[in-house]
């Protein structure tokens, strides 16, 4: 008995964006206010968990074809390539840079090593989130 | 709609291009010429002016929170009430709509006016199933207050 869940779906098409736009949002606000890598990949996690409620495993793996190990293995490849470039400079292991330089579009803007620590951070919680719910939801 | 909306930006970003200066001012006044330039080759667009759709979605809009107030009053003079002899019940409700979007938007508004709830809806998306709180003399109104949101919505998503 399959329900006509069209409420479910064509909502989730409008609010799916909106989380997803959020979480964008939480991840870059992390240096001066609440929020960061974590929050921000558990976020987009919630988001893609939301597409797969609504719609079928199969669908969003064929929409999404990513291989959610490797995105863990990226992020983690991205988090120790930060922490290890510090060796080049002579300086101790894990020393953040950062300085104020001036982008065309956003103007003075403060640009830190710890924003790819970050993005590291964001990508291996997304991978493990989702490769764990796959994992569970799949009988592959 | 979306076509003629594209147009119209596309017109005022060329306008901006034309008198080189990227200010929000300039992008209005070339969005108001590029307006004009759309209103008079009306005819030659299969779909009508993209204002029309934006007053009706303004409407149902507006519409939607008058029944907001309404029902959520008499909701509350339903709760207020000593003895609570009342008549719930499911019914039927035969809908026109045809896409999915106007179903959902039908079925948000429906569930947004307190009294009643759209509880299923059919596998061919022809039939809504509504809980109503009192359904007893109110029957006949529900089926008037949805044919209006039904209407507000043909309104806006006609060509």
């Amino acid at each position: 008995m399959k329900t006509n869940d069209v409420i479910l779906q064509t909502t989730t098409k409008v609010v799916f964006f909106i989380i997803f736009l959020f979480s964008i949002h939480i991840f870059f606000a992390g240096h001066f206010a609440p929020g960061g890598g974590f929050v921000g990949g558990l976020l987009t996690t919630g988001a893609l968990l939301l597409l797969l409620l609504a719609f079928d495993l199969k669908t969003v793996q064929k929409a999404l074809p990513f291989n959610f190990i490797i995105v863990i293995g990226i992020g983690l490849l991205l988090s120790l390539g930060t922490a290890a470039g510090s060796i080049f400079f002579n300086v101790p292991f894990f020393t953040h840079a950062f300085d104020h330089f001036t982008l065309p579009l956003f103007g003075e803007t403060e640009l830190h090593t710890a924003m790819i620590f970050d993005a590291g951070v964001y990508l291996v919680v997304v991978g493990s989130a989702l490769t764990m719910i796959q994992t569970i939801g799949g009988d592959a | 709609m979306a076509f003629q909306l594209l147009l119209n930006f596309i017109i005022a970003v060329v306008w901006m291009f034309m008198s080189s200066s990227m200010t929000a001012t300039t992008f209005i006044i070339g969005y108001l010429i590029g307006f004009l330039l759309i209103f008079l080759t009306r005819r030659f667009f299969k779909q009508r002016l993209y204002t029309g759709r934006l007053w009706a979605a303004l409407k149902l809009t507006l519409l939607f929170f008058k029944e907001l107030t309404l029902s959520n009053i008499s909701v509350l003079l339903l709760v207020i009430r000593p003895k609570l002899n009342i008549q719930p019940r499911i019914f039927a409700m035969l809908t026109e709509l045809e896409t999915d979007w106007e179903v959902t938007l039908l079925s948000s508004l429906i569930t947004l006016t307190p009294g009643t709830i759209v509880v299923h809806v059919s596998d061919d998306q022809r039939t809504l199933y509504i809980h109503a709180i009192d359904a007893e003399d109110a029957e006949e109104a529900i089926e008037s207050i949805k044919n209006t949101f039904e209407k507000a919505i043909r309104e806006v998503s006609r060509t």
